[in-house]
């Protein structure tokens, strides 16, 4: 008693003019903002809402500066009076409710748009934080406000960008050395490499080079790896141990190594000049002085085309991949076996992995995003289905800031911010909901498009420098500021 | 019996004594001199003898002196008359028979020569020459008719107080006839003459006399017989309707033709009457009476005028009606609801209360053996108690769940996947995209159009590829994908061309097999050409020119129709063409490997729409306006004759297994056809607004099929082929995807299923193509 009247003083409100009270639990999974010393129940008043809640718990933690808090009950936030939620839930007053409080998140900001001449099929951001950034060490990492952001389009330029909207680079052309249709694909492989992909079927390592001024920079082809016969949708790299990982649409797994020297040679039948009448035809500039390399091993088990593929994010000799037949696969890298065959009801078109979680998001074809657990002994499939989007889920980021954040992006045209944690048991298993929506700038007020009709989004990464990074139809790649929206364990 | 007739004889006699006494008494000087009277005295004399034994039988019978008196005053008032009468009629009688006795004596005394001459004949003997006749007037009075009485219909007793009856023809008095002699009256009692009655004539006044044969009548009356002396009252019964049964009938001759056609006479007067009830000549009903007015004079009084309806609430509950009687009640009911000798010991064990019904069912022959209901009064008071005493609850009338009227369908859910949403657009043609098809990869998507191009497309982001123009004027009607992943060949067809077209966009490995797939049969086209050329030129396959060969189009050539369908067989060694519109060739099988054309259906009965091989026999379906002919190429004989009963098919696809068919018909029906079941369709699906333009099974292993209409929508069915002869099809309907706008009339011109995702693409008039997902 003596603690709610502190707190009603606190909160300025006087405890007994409202007659509803409910008793509360409150509790965190975070250890920095845990109270101090256990208060046990505590009786608040039912009209309470997310901001008086947040004041009491600051008011518990004695923090000289507020902290913004959100508040969980029961897997879904409370966005609705204590009074309303009981109501909408039937549940009684005189129940004590379990609260969680998290560090609340704030809705994703748009910052910038960077525009093209075409689609943008990839995005991908280099920073202190990013992965690439971060196996370069502190010797080669972009330091806060010098990030750049690789672009890579539908005309088979890839670009790079300053967070001031600038190309500083872009890519060769067909002609000189560069794609030849479109890129599907571009990721970093340390601040000064960088492999894409597309519909050329090849994969091509470059070499960016920067002027210490930082406004002038050049990209140069460094090899071309051969090896697939379909379109490469997606890459996947490992600095360290020099791999590169290609999902491509022959329904083969390609893993690459990017240093030039240990690299096996490119087959001969795929090569340009192996077809004399198509080079004799396309061939327009030196083209054959980058050199050309083959795969360390393709790895072929998938029956469709292989849509993603990501490294395991603590062993490198680990890999998986989804398909458009349903599976995503488990692989040994060192003996190029397949190990696992997780089998789903749908195309599984995107995949990123939430390491503290043990668990695997593949975006699929039916709209949806599963959580897999890919470990042996998991004995379900899908852990849980985030619902929400209307067309195929093709691109997926984890939070960099959170254990249980991430972002997607869908042939709708929109991107959805998820936190795991915010979910309901259904009939068919957990299924969470988006905290957030980000629209694309380019539509905004027009309306839902059908089909995601120039609008759809190809590719998305979130950093934490930078935010979420989308990029899809519309040509332009699009910046919205992603810190804090998933709650998670402050500096 | 005896005494009867005796006493009435005597009565009679009494009666008539006294007057006959009394004409004894006042007559009896007259009569002894009349001649009339000769017969009849020797009859009195014996009547004397009569009346003294009748007097002494007076004295006998002891019959009472007033009625005598009375009848003798009688007979004195009635005689007191005609006793002048009667004397006048006696002397008129007596002159008629004076006269002609007169002239008889006259007669007598003239002699012969009166009448006659005596002659002397040539013998010398007398010969008599009697006198011409002459005829006048009462000449021969021999045959003179009796007396009448012309007195017509005035009763005779007008005349009793007359000693005449009437009047003769020449107005004489008739004299009353001496009925009233007593003498005569006496005679008669005593030899009653056969007939006699006592009855007096009323017509002519004398006593009636009857004959034998009247007698014989009133006799047979008498004994309650019929008059009729011949009647047999009990004939032998004639047999008109034998009781037996005839075998053979009695004439051979057919029954007449008028035994069993309507008769056009009654039709006739039918109609007439069937006319005047229309016109309302006749009423075929009485109409009904006319309400009575109400007699003022008796009071009544409406005792539920003042009712109003009450409203149906549950503190008003009616009385329940009792069911009406069932089988069971009956007195006579069908043996199955008859208990057998088990149920009813176990009926009468049970407790009353116990009893699931309160009687027994019996059979009795007849209603009039039915006893009585014993229970009756028990049961009508217990229903009134229960009337009065129960409580009434409210039941709902109708407890059927409307749901479980609904054939069982599986749940949608069960039956995922299928395309539910659109997923991709596909915009860049310009004017309707007439054909569209996926890839055997799955990962690029041909389209075609009325622009005259040939576009390829990324499958999932909408991406476009490549695009070749083929020609300005003309539409590409259809584009289709040779089967098979080894090696990259679009075929597409535009007018009256084929071109055959390995698309650079591919790995340079398959893209060179392609080119080496088409490039195979240069050499072989020379000799075709040499086989054919005695019918006519044969159909050469040409390259394309320059422009158009190094966009990747390698081969051409043409039908001289329009070319409407393109279908290929599973190997990519064969496909065919259809062109409706040339009657003999318009089907046509081509080899890719000699590039060779064959014409191999020139007497096809009907307009050929579409054409497809069997997915794994040596079989060819051609598809007609009306019919679907299937064709054994290796036999090379018409298998099958499909009717869908179509009256113009659009488009038709084989099931993957072979064994079913859909089709699609312009008069907005799609038609499932189990081709081991029958030539008619199994299911006849007709859910769209207008016509169906393309049907296709997915032929990657999923249930499902699909049609494009004309309204602008796709509908998706489920489609189970069970492998079971036994079991048919399960199809239900899945889904009805609808984006397309209408334009000019078209809606979805064509679709194609992704060769193993449960994706579907559409190729809509508006220029647009869909992805569903």
């Amino acid at each position: 008693m003596a603690m709610e009247t502190i707190i009603a003083d606190a909160n300025g409100i006087a405890a007994s003019t409202s007659p509803s009270q409910v008793r509360v639990q409150l509790s965190t999974r975070y250890p920095d903002i845990s109270l101090p010393e256990n208060p046990g129940p505590i009786l608040v008043n039912t009209n309470f809402r997310r901001y008086a809640l947040s004041t009491l718990v600051n008011t518990l933690l004695q923090s000289e500066r507020p902290i913004p808090f959100d508040f969980l009950i029961n897997g879904t936030f409370l966005r609705t009076s204590l009074d309303e939620y009981l109501t909408a839930n039937g549940i009684s007053a005189e129940t004590t409710l379990a609260i969680e409080f998290v560090r609340a998140t704030i809705p994703p900001l748009y910052l910038a748009s960077f525009e093209h001449d075409d689609w943008i099929s990839s995005v991908d951001v280099i920073s202190e934080s990013s992965p690439a950034g971060k196996w370069a060490g502190s010797a080669g990492a972009r330091r806060l406000g010098q990030e750049r952001m690789l672009s890579g389009s539908y005309d088979g330029l890839l670009r790079i960008w300053s967070m001031s909207s600038e190309v500083l680079a872009t890519s060769p052309s067909a002609g000189s050395g560069g794609h030849t249709s479109s890129i599907k694909t571009a990721k970093y492989i340390s601040p000064s490499h960088v492999a894409s992909a597309g519909l050329d079927r090849t994969i091509r390592l470059w070499k960016y080079s920067e002027d210490p001024d930082g406004f002038t920079a050049s990209i140069s082809p460094q090899v071309e790896l051969y090896g697939h016969k379909a379109s490469v949708d997606s890459l996947a790299v490992h600095q360290p141990s020099s791999r590169l990982l290609s999902a491509s649409a022959d329904h083969s797994l390609g893993l690459w190594l990017t240093k030039r020297s240990d690299a096996p040679a490119a087959p001969t039948s795929l090569l340009p000049s192996a077809n004399s009448r198509s080079s004799k035809r396309r061939k327009l500039g030196p083209s054959t002085s980058t050199p050309q390399r083959g795969p360390l091993s393709l790895l072929r088990s998938h029956t469709a085309p292989v849509s993603d593929t990501i490294f395991a994010p603590n062993d490198h000799t680990v890999a998986y991949s989804t398909s458009w037949d349903h599976s995503l696969k488990t692989w040994d890298l060192p003996t190029s076996t397949c190990v696992d065959t997780r089998s789903t009801s749908h195309s599984l078109l995107s995949l990123t992995a939430l390491p503290s979680l043990n668990l695997l998001a593949a975006g699929t074809s039916a709209r949806h995003i599963t959580l897999i657990d890919p470990r042996a002994s998991a004995t379900t499939i899908s852990a849980m289905t985030l619902r929400g989007h209307t067309n195929a889920v093709v691109s997926l980021a984890a939070d960099p800031d959170s254990n249980y954040g991430l972002v997607s992006g869908s042939h709708d045209g929109t991107c959805r911010v998820w936190d795991v944690r915010s979910s309901r048991s259904e009939k068919d298993g957990r299924v969470g909901e988006s905290l957030y929506v980000v629209e694309r700038e380019s539509m905004k007020g027009k309306g839902r498009k059908i089909g995601g009709e120039g609008v759809k989004v190809f590719g998305v990464a979130w950093d934490k420098g930078v935010g979420i990074v989308s990029a899809g139809e519309d040509k332009r790649v699009q910046v919205n500021r992603g810190k804090g929206m998933v709650a998670e364990k402050s500096a | 019996m005896a005494p009867q007739p005796s006493s009435k004889k005597r009565k009679a006699v009494t009666c008539d004594s006294p007057e006959a006494d009394q004409v004894l008494l006042s007559d009896g000087g007259d009569d002894s001199d009349t001649a009339l009277l000769h017969g009849t005295r020797s009859q009195s004399e014996e009547e004397t003898d009569v009346e003294d034994e009748d007097a002494s039988s007076d004295l006998f019978d002891g019959y009472s002196d007033l009625e005598d008196e009375m009848d003798l005053e009688d007979a004195l008032v009635s005689d007191q008359i005609p006793s002048t009468s009667e004397r006048d009629l006696a002397d008129l009688k007596r002159n008629g028979t004076a006269t002609s006795s007169v002239t008889k004596e006259k007669e007598d005394a003239e002699g012969p020569p009166a009448k006659y001459k005596i002659t002397e004949d040539a013998n010398g003997n007398p010969r008599y020459i009697y006198d011409d006749i002459v005829p006048v007037y009462d000449s021969d009075d021999s045959d003179a008719p009796a007396t009448q009485n012309t007195i017509g219909n005035v009763p005779l007793s007008f005349y009793d107080s007359y000693p005449h009856i009437g009047y003769d023809i020449n107005g004489k008095k008739i004299s009353r006839p001496a009925k009233g002699e007593a003498l005569d009256a006496l005679l008669d009692s005593i030899e009653l003459p056969k007939g006699w009655t006592g009855l007096t004539d009323p017509t002519s006044g004398k006593p009636l006399e009857l004959s034998q044969q009247e007698l014989e009548v009133l006799k047979r009356i008498q004994m309650n017989e019929v008059p009729d002396e011949g009647y047999d009252p009990y004939p032998d019964t004639v047999e008109y309707f034998t009781s037996k049964t005839e075998m053979m009938p009695l004439s051979a001759a057919p029954e007449p033709k008028r035994r069993f056609v309507n008769s056009k006479h009654e039709a006739k007067q039918i109609m007439k009457i069937v006319r005047a009830i229309r016109e309302g000549r006749i009423l075929p009903y009485k109409p009904p009476p006319e309400e009575e007015v109400d007699d003022l004079q008796v009071k009544r009084y409406d005792i539920w005028a003042n009712e109003i309806a009450r409203p149906d609430h549950p503190m008003n509950v009616p009385a329940p009606k009792l069911p009406p009687p069932g089988y069971e009640e009956s007195y006579h009911p069908p043996p199955e609801y008859l208990p057998d000798q088990n149920e009813e010991k176990a009926w009468e064990d049970a407790d009353e209360e116990d009893r699931d019904k309160d009687f027994l069912p019996t059979n009795h022959d007849a209603l009039r053996k039915v006893p009585g209901y014993d229970k009756f009064i028990k049961e009508k008071f217990e229903r009134c108690l229960d009337l009065y005493l129960a409580p009434r609850v409210r039941r709902s009338k109708l407890n059927i769940d409307p749901e479980s009227l609904l054939p069982k369908l599986p749940s949608l859910e069960e039956l995922k996947p299928f395309p539910t949403t659109c997923a991709t657009l596909f915009r860049g043609h310009d004017g309707r995209v007439r054909s569209l098809a996926v890839d055997p990869s799955g990962f690029w998507l041909a389209s075609s159009g009325d622009d005259g191009t040939v576009k390829v497309w990324e499958l999932l982001t909408g991406r476009q590829i490549w695009s070749v123009r083929l020609g300005s004027e003309e539409a590409v009607n259809v584009v289709r994908w040779r089967p098979g992943t080894e090696a990259v060949i679009l075929s597409a067809a535009i007018g009256e061309n084929i071109y055959l077209i390995a698309p650079p966009f591919v790995d340079p490995e398959i893209e060179t097999k392609g080119r080496e797939v088409l490039d195979a049969g240069w050499g072989y086209a020379a000799n075709g050409a040499t086989i054919n050329a005695t019918k006519e030129p044969a159909i050469q396959w040409t390259r394309p020119g320059s422009r158009l060969e190094d966009e990747g189009v390698l081969v051409k050539f043409s039908l001289r129709k329009t070319v409407k369908v393109i279908s290929w067989h599973r190997r990519g060694e064969y496909f065919s063409t259809v062109c409706p519109q040339a009657q003999s060739s318009a089907v046509a099988i081509h080899t890719i490997s000699k590039h060779l054309t064959q014409l191999p259906f020139r007497k096809l009965k009907g307009l050929a729409q579409s054409a497809s091989f069997h997915p794994s026999k040596p079989i060819f379906l051609i598809a007609t306006q009306r019919v679907i002919r299937s064709y054994d190429l290796s036999k090379q004989e018409l298998v099958k004759i499909i009717q869908p009963g179509a009256r113009w098919i659009s488009s038709f696809d084989v099931h993957p297994g072979g064994d079913n068919l859909i089709v699609g018909t312009y008069d907005r029906r799609l038609l499932w056809h189990d081709l081991d079941l029958s030539v008619r369709p199994f299911k006849t699906l007709r859910y769209h607004k207008k016509a169906i333009r393309a049907v296709k099974y997915h032929q990657g292993g999923l249930p499902l099929f699909a049609d494009a209409s004309d309204d602008g929508s796709l509908q998706i069915f489920h489609g189970k082929v069970v492998g079971d002869m036994m079991e048919n099809a399960t199809i239900v309907p899945l889904k009805v995807l609808r984006g397309h706008t209408v334009k000019k009339e078209l809606g979805v011109l064509d679709l194609d299923w992704h060769p193993s995702q449960p994706w579907l693409v559409s190729a809509g008039a508006d220029g647009i193509c869909r992805l569903w997902t």
